[in-house]
């Protein structure tokens, strides 16, 4: 009985955080139908009274905003692609080679986890000045294809591999390329989907870096244009309820398909750190 | 376990490493060493993009930064933000991922999917998401609670409420480390505790709160290092305001360097910055090294 009563009382705690978690996403969802009225009423609800879908046309309409979904999706995915395959490489070279200086190297790439972005971002963005890479789309890729983090995670979860399988192809007469491209690559895909998701993340939610180096409107991303509308069109609450929207819900549902990954990927993380 | 013998390296190996290690010492000396560089050089000067200026200093910049007042309110503010934050978050991780862990939770992977929704969500959409709940015209805060208070624009609760915003995104992320460390238990160690007749609370105490330690300090350094950077939600609800009262160390380098354009200066907070966050973090891990 005691027991029962715990048990009881523990899945109402869990399930009471669960809504509280919850219930920001709902609002925001729920209230991006509603009219603006509705929505500054004194009397307030949380379903829509009258279900409108005219918030997610005046946002486009007026701001274009599906445009900076498009181009974050965009780069994103780029960088994404990119990085994945820097850290494959890096990891496959540093965990699998012996060569002198490696573990120099490798305490350096750890080391850069530990530098702030604030002592690095003002030269960083004097130097695409002076590339001339401003207001391109360079500045955000090339800055952002390598990453210690992904580096130091791929070296963890290549070096779990076992060497016979490289050796046996070794003997067989494969290089190093058709090795790594063939062998190691499709081997290392659990290490490689926490990576692609943690970046997706990353460049997904940037916001200073192309701030800084996007000036023209429609080369923006999502994050910087969603600010740019809230700055512009701070009243219309319905609008923003429906861009904010927008910018939320597709990482979500990517989450909610991957999580297994995500959830696997973010613990081994710790547990090899 | 297996010695690696390679004794022969190939040709294709020898060009593979070149290419690669030569490609990541180009990239970081040109993203990350120059510029650590070029920013600890600038620290002595005064330097502004718009107006041209690049002007030798000395040491003034950091005079000024120790001798600023809004650094030091900045500093309290971070500090206040980083501890209350840090202890909501591993205390609501640790509790969260052992009730999960226990017996009494069925649908476990149900929970821990709901808890992490927040991390997985860009930080400026949902700054903008909790502006408008503490909004004390349409937000959802006051109506639910059945206060009226305008959160945002009082500075006795300003900060309190973008803290309240940040445990509300970061506490999934320690569930998930949690759970990860309590799965992860050797069990013959917890066997034998409940053979010699420990009961719960105990084996809690003295054998699974001890195993976690690692994790608990790998949660406070990462925690500490991403609040000392955090601005992003500040610069989205509150601009540092009312008053100063919100001012976080980050904010102000953001400040300083993007919207009034001194450089120099804000490279030398970043330094401090910098600094003082390295001391922290060889700080958790002396604490947490010489209890044992």
């Amino acid at each position: 009985m005691k027991k029962k009563i715990y048990s009881i009382s523990l899945n109402l705690v869990l399930i009471l955080l669960g809504i509280i978690t919850v219930y920001p996403f709902v609002w925001m969802l729920s209230s991006s139908f509603k009219q603006n009225k509705e929505i500054m009423a004194l009397e307030q609800h949380l379903l829509p009274q009258a279900f409108i879908i005219k918030n997610y046309i005046t946002m486009n309409e007026r701001f274009d905003f599906m445009r900076f979904f498009g181009n974050s999706l965009f780069i994103t995915i780029v960088v994404t692609i990119l990085v994945v395959y820097t850290s494959t490489i890096c990891g496959y070279v540093l965990s699998k080679y012996e060569f002198k200086g490696k573990n120099v190297l490798f305490g350096f790439v750890l080391s850069t986890m530990m530098i702030p972005w604030c002592v690095t971002i003002i030269p960083k963005y004097s130097m695409i000045q002076a590339f001339g890479w401003m207001d391109s789309y360079k500045a955000l890729i090339i800055p952002a294809m390598f990453s210690g983090f992904g580096i130091f995670m791929m070296k963890q979860h290549i070096s779990t591999l076992p060497n016979e399988i490289l050796e046996a192809a070794r003997s067989d007469g494969a290089n190093e390329f058709y090795i790594f491209h063939k062998i190691v690559f499709p081997m290392a895909r659990n290490g490689i989907s926490s990576i692609a998701i943690f970046q997706f993340l990353w460049s997904w939610e940037d916001y200073l870096w192309p701030y800084l180096v996007i000036n023209t409107k429609e080369k923006q991303l999502l994050s910087v244009g969603l600010k740019m509308f809230n700055g512009q069109y701070s009243t219309d609450y319905g609008a923003l309820f429906a861009a904010t929207t927008i910018s939320i819900v597709p990482v979500l549902l990517i989450y909610l398909f991957f999580q297994k990954q995500f959830i696997a990927g973010i613990a081994s993380s710790a547990v090899k750190g | 376990m297996f010695k690696k013998k390679h004794p022969l390296q190939s040709k294709s190996e020898i060009l593979l490493r070149n290419i690669v290690v030569t490609a990541m010492i180009v990239f970081f000396l040109v993203f990350l060493i120059i510029p650590i560089g070029i920013a600890f050089v600038g620290s002595f000067h005064e330097w502004n993009p718009l107006s041209g200026t690049y002007r030798f200093l000395g040491m003034e910049n950091y005079k000024e930064v120790f001798t600023s007042s809004l650094f030091g309110r900045s500093m309290i503010n971070t500090l206040i933000f980083s501890v209350v934050v840090i202890i909501f978050r591993v205390g609501l991780g640790l509790g969260i991922a052992y009730a999960i862990y226990s017996p009494f939770i069925k649908y476990k992977s149900f929970f821990r999917a709901i808890y992490y929704m927040p991390i997985v969500t860009p930080m400026v959409a949902v700054a903008f998401v909790w502006k408008f709940m503490y909004n004390p015209q349409i937000g959802t805060i006051n109506h639910l609670l059945g206060l009226n208070i305008n959160w945002l624009m009082n500075p006795k609760t300003a900060l309190l409420a973008v803290m309240i915003m940040t445990i509300w995104k970061d506490f999934g992320y320690a569930v998930v480390m949690y759970c990860a460390g309590l799965y992860s238990l050797p069990s013959d160690a917890l066997e034998a505790a409940k053979v010699d007749g420990a009961n719960g609370r105990q084996v809690f105490l003295h054998i699974i709160l001890p195993l976690l330690k690692p994790m608990t300090l790998f949660v406070v350094i990462t925690s500490i290092i991403s609040y000392v950077q955090a601005y992003v939600q500040i610069l989205i609800m509150t601009e540092g305001g009312p008053g100063t009262s919100t001012y976080l160390a980050s904010y102000i380098i953001y400040d300083e360097a993007f919207v009034k354009y001194n450089f120099g200066y804000a490279s030398a907070l970043s330094f401090v910055l910098f600094v003082i966050t390295a001391v922290f973090t060889w700080c958790s891990f002396r604490v947490s090294g010489s209890e044992e």
